[in-house]
């Protein structure tokens, strides 16, 4: 019995002991603001994010930034609103742009409209902007842009016979070397689509139909516009492809990196992110824009920098920092360690750019493309469950099971049923 | 293999080995095929870890993964955190789940039916709806970003108690009582005839929870801010890009993660396996 | 006057004679011994449970503050299509995993509970999938499965059979999630029927010997009657969890292909953190609680009466 209670008063003072919490909250002492700021950055770019926050430690007396880990993709989400549900969310948070419109509807998300014009907002690329909005207020500074381009593989385009993309490539062209870098008897795919129906089988959708002269909502965004001529020609683009068996269908593990990589797949439409593996995968490649029906439009994710008010002193502090890491200057050295795009046009105007190009070969034509992002996906707290309709309805193509039209007509019946309801 | 070594040749057996082992090789080989390609990940080049489909084979084996993936983020803070959780965790349960499943067994008290499906109602919730909550009540405790903090909603969960009440019943029944005539009170009972009959349950409650602990991730997640106060399974995390990730460190450092797990299984096998050798229904 | 009878009426008359006394110290007793779990567990179990039943009655995205809305929540939930297949899923799901994984560690427990050379390898075989990481889990059994690149795939390209799709296949998809599941969890029941079967006395085993019972038969009217409340513990447990599956869901299919591995807690898991819809999702865990809960009173009810306990 004695032992039973040595035992439980033990575990009570380890408790206790190993209870509070330690120097991870911030604060402000005197003048002095510690800030915390929150990502789900690993491996090069959690590197940079320490390297950078160190320099902006040391040259600013008054404010300490914290960095801390919160997971990745969703995972982070449970945690952002874990702490926001107990009252002390992070100073900064990385969040999604596809959560932008639901974190504007949190009170302590702060309005930054009355300091954009101290970052020079209209160096930010538009689609960044657009995504930073919710509206009409501004409640993030961008954190990363990215767009879609077309990779291909050299040595099998040589193998095939077949002129490498150009610039002014149609559907017409793509189709035509999808179907000829197919060979079903070597495992050789000539296109890879991510086909999980989450948003990354959406957003792609998304740049074929905009290419297409289409556009996802009325301007009023109150119905679906994207059961057009041009819904059902992207989707039937899908479909021709499919029946060659020309797609990789991915089952959003990425695999298709991988495969691309050891040459089994001949063009993949992806971003800046996979560069890294794709450099050190050895096989000849080159980068070009995405080809056109009828423009050679492309989408980008953006992702923000969202402040939360924790007192007008971390507030301040934060929007120094945002300003000093989203400085010309400052996000070069970041591309530079990350290869992560230019996060604003003066950017390409800092002396050293050219390093940061040279390093990672075909990353200009990214930041080319950023002028073909000239749409974006509309910021609205629907969004997701738009995005889970569309989702299926590509799906269903990709996989034989649904003709075009009719994947069309019944999705654009429950986007128009989800606009519809009251929110 | 002197003879001596070997098991007692039933008559008329033809192989020089027990037929079992027929069917536990393959059984031990499907079991085993994900372990076997993390470790054949954790020995490859990045880019060798990175081709798909997988190499199964390298042509080199690359046993610096396993320093490159300990230094790169602090694997002796996390081992230590998640040693701290684990043994913590289970040593809670076995005392609390012992004493309330044993009262659950044995004893009679008023609202004690209720009471039970109360405890496995609390099974019944899916985590998702929990984690927040569970949050705010270990944050109004002052436990955030603290060991204290991941341990203390783990300290006792109702499927120890059910488990344990399970095993307390079949017990004969006969030793308790007349412990009880004897005049052994109640907790006399349990832990000098029960507990001491229930290696077997104690230790695979031990091994369950253990398990549970050293493996869990999202509560972790939730709870953890600094990166030194991090158990090994949200450090893990910490190799995995959103989008790309170096799958022949991550595989290095789960694969000495899962050290630990099989060593205490191995460990713990004298207790929960008695050694005694069956007869007939063995060999 | 039986035996029992008679212990009882020895025990009754040791007692001292305050009736009220007695019940008093055996109740107090009880609790006694039952609350620190219970305090343990009504602090971190049963309040969040309590905090999320009043989130189900609210309208709450978990960012901005909710506003209560009664049962609304439930009456949307019993016309909602997605979630009645989400709940067939579930109960297909279930119907399989919990007899395939109970009867498969009873056989598997059995074979592993003998001294042969290597039983100890053997039986950390049949432990490893349970501590390997459900993320790794995921990760292999894509790649097993993959239609292009799989190795199963290969073996049946090898042998002459035609190729499948697996989880890229709306109708093999569940299945497959059965397979990979019933995989991963097998050494979890086969570790306690192994604990169970240390608790079958020799003497009883001999006995059937002696009695020329064939192995089969002995296995058969001793062993499994003896491991009834290792079995009933399993299936109740497997039961309970198999109708909370979920992270296998997250990391391969993601509820699909076409929403056919779509569960219920992946279904509540869309609703509060895909589509911020915080109050339905918390609606859904109860409906499964109250679901789950019915199903276990039943399997409890049918296990005490049929359920052995050698007392």
């Amino acid at each position: 019995m004695k032992r039973i209670c040595l035992f439980v008063i033990g575990i009570a003072l380890l408790l206790a002991g190993c209870g509070g919490s330690s120097g991870s909250s911030s604060s402000s002492k005197g003048g002095h603001v510690n800030i915390v700021i929150w990502h789900g950055y690993t491996q090069a770019e959690a590197t940079a994010m320490k390297v950078l926050t160190n320099e902006f430690n040391a040259t600013h007396p008054n404010i300490t930034v914290t960095p801390q880990f919160y997971g990745n993709s969703d995972y982070a989400l449970q945690k952002v609103l874990a702490a926001i549900a107990g009252g002390k969310p992070p100073d900064i948070s990385y969040l999604y742009g596809s959560w932008a419109a639901n974190i504007a509807t949190n009170p302590s998300t702060v309005n930054l409209t009355p300091y954009i014009d101290q970052f020079g907002w209209n160096d930010f690329w538009p689609a960044e902007r657009h995504v930073a909005t919710v509206n009409g207020k501004v409640i993030g500074i961008p954190a990363l842009v990215d767009n879609l381009a077309l990779v291909y593989n050299k040595r099998l385009f040589a193998q095939a016979g077949l002129a490498p993309p150009t610039a002014n490539w149609t559907w017409s062209d793509f189709e035509n070397a999808a179907i000829k870098l197919t060979n079903a008897s070597k495992k050789q795919f000539g296109w890879a689509y991510v086909n999980d129906a989450s948003e990354d089988t959406v957003w792609r959708y998304w740049a074929l139909l905009w290419q297409a002269g289409g556009s996802i909502l009325t301007p009023d965004g109150k119905h679906a516009a994207f059961d057009s001529a041009a819904g059902l020609k992207a989707l039937t683009f899908l479909q021709t492809l499919t029946q060659h068996n020309a797609i990789y269908l991915d089952n959003g593990s990425d695999n298709y990196l991988g495969l691309f990589t050891s040459g089994h797949i001949g063009m993949l439409y992806t971003g800046p992110w996979d560069l890294g593996q794709i450099i050190q995968g050895n096989q000849p490649y080159g980068v070009q824009i995405l080809p056109a029906d009828v423009n050679h439009q492309t989408i980008s994710g953006p992702d923000n920098w969202v402040v939360f008010n924790n007192g007008s002193a971390h507030v301040k502090a934060a929007v120094e920092f945002l300003k000093w890491f989203t400085s010309p200057a400052i996000d070069l050295k970041w591309s530079l360690m990350t290869g992560d795009l230019p996060i604003r046009a003066g950017v390409t105007k800092v002396a050293g750019y050219q390093q940061f190009v040279k390093k990672y070969p075909g990353i200009g034509m990214w930041v080319q493309n950023l002028n073909n992002a000239t749409q974006s996906r509309p910021v609205t707290t629907t969004y997701p469950r738009i995005s889970n309709v569309i989702g299926q309805m590509v799906q269903s193509v990709l996989l034989g099971k649904a003709q075009p039209q009719q994947a069309l007509s019944s999705a654009a019946q429950q986007v128009n049923g989800i606009l519809a309801a009251p929110s | 293999m002197l003879p001596l070594d070997a098991p007692p040749k039933k008559p008329g057996r033809k192989l020089p080995f027990s037929p079992w082992h027929l069917f536990l090789m393959p059984m031990a080989a499907i079991m085993l095929l994900p372990l076997v390609w993390m470790v054949v990940v954790s020995l490859e080049t990045a880019q060798q870890a990175h081709s798909y489909p997988p190499v199964l084979i390298p042509s080199s084996l690359h046993f610096s993964n396993y320093p490159a993936a300990w230094n790169t983020l602090p694997f002796g803070d996390f081992f230590v955190n998640s040693a701290i959780y684990a043994l913590t965790t289970v040593a809670g349960n076995l005392l609390f789940c012992s004493l309330a499943a044993y009262a659950f067994a044995r004893m009679r008290f008023a609202g004690k039916n209720m009471l039970f499906v109360v405890f496995l109602a609390t099974l019944m919730v899916p985590y998702q709806v929990l984690l927040i909550p569970t949050f705010l009540i270990v944050k109004r405790l002052g436990m955030v970003d603290s060991v204290g903090g991941l341990i203390a909603p783990n300290l006792c969960s109702a499927f120890g108690v059910f488990m344990l009440r399970q095993f307390f019943r079949t017990l004969p029944i006969e030793l308790e009582e007349a412990a009880r005539i004897d005049g052994t009170s109640r907790l006399g009972i349990l832990f000098k005839i029960v507990l001491p009959l229930s290696l077997p349950a104690l230790a695979t409650l031990g091994i369950i929870q253990f398990m549970w602990s050293w493996n869990d991730f999202l509560w972790p997640l939730i709870i953890i801010d600094s990166t030194n106060h991090a158990p090994v399974q949200l450090g893990l995390s910490m190799l995995q890009g959103a989008h790309s990730t170096e799958w022949n460190l991550l595989m290095a450092g789960t694969v000495m993660s899962q050290i630990p797990m099989l060593v205490i299984f191995l460990f713990a096998q004298r207790w929960f396996i008695r050694s005694i050798a069956f007869t007939g229904i063995n060999q | 006057m039986t035996a029992r009878a008679e212990r009882s009426r020895a025990v009754r008359l040791e007692r001292p004679p305050v009736w009220r006394r007695i019940l008093w110290s055996e109740h107090l007793a009880g609790w006694a011994f039952v609350m620190p779990a219970f305090i343990l567990i009504a602090i971190f179990a049963l309040i969040p449970i309590g905090w999320s039943l009043i989130l189900s009655l609210q309208n709450n995205n978990l960012l901005s503050p909710g506003h209560y809305i009664g049962l609304a929540n439930y009456k949307a939930l019993a016309k909602d299509p997605q979630f009645r297949s989400a709940v067939g899923h579930s109960l297909v799901y279930t119907v399989l995993f919990v007899p395939i994984s109970v009867a498969g560690a009873l056989g598997l427990a059995v074979a592993l509970n003998r001294k042969i050379r290597g039983i100890r390898f053997y039986r950390l075989a049949v432990f490893v999938p349970l501590v390997t990481s459900t993320v790794a889990t995921g990760i292999v059994f894509l790649w097993l499965l993959d239609p292009t690149f799989g190795l199963v795939n290969y073996i049946l390209h090898a042998l002459g059979l035609p190729q499948q799709q697996f989880l890229q296949d709306p109708n093999e998809a569940l299945y497959c999630i059965v397979a990979m599941t019933v995989w991963s969890w097998l050494g979890f029941d086969v570790i306690i029927y192994l604990a169970a079967l240390q608790g079958i006395p020799e003497e009883l085993l001999e006995a059937s010997e002696i009695d020329g019972a064939s192995k089969w038969t002995t296995f058969r009217s001793v062993v499994v009657p003896l491991l009834g409340p290792a079995t009933l513990f399993l299936v109740v447990w497997s039961t309970i969890n198999a109708l909370q599956l979920f992270d296998e869901i997250y990391v391969t299919t993601r509820g699909g292909p076409l929403g056919s591995t779509t569960v219920i807690v992946y279904y509540l898991y869309e609703q509060a953190f895909q589509f911020f819809n915080g109050g339905y999702g918390a609606a859904v865990a109860y409906v499964l609680f109250l679901g789950i809960l019915v199903v276990t009173l039943m399997q409890l009810w049918i296990g005490r009466r049929r359920v052995y306990y050698s007392s």
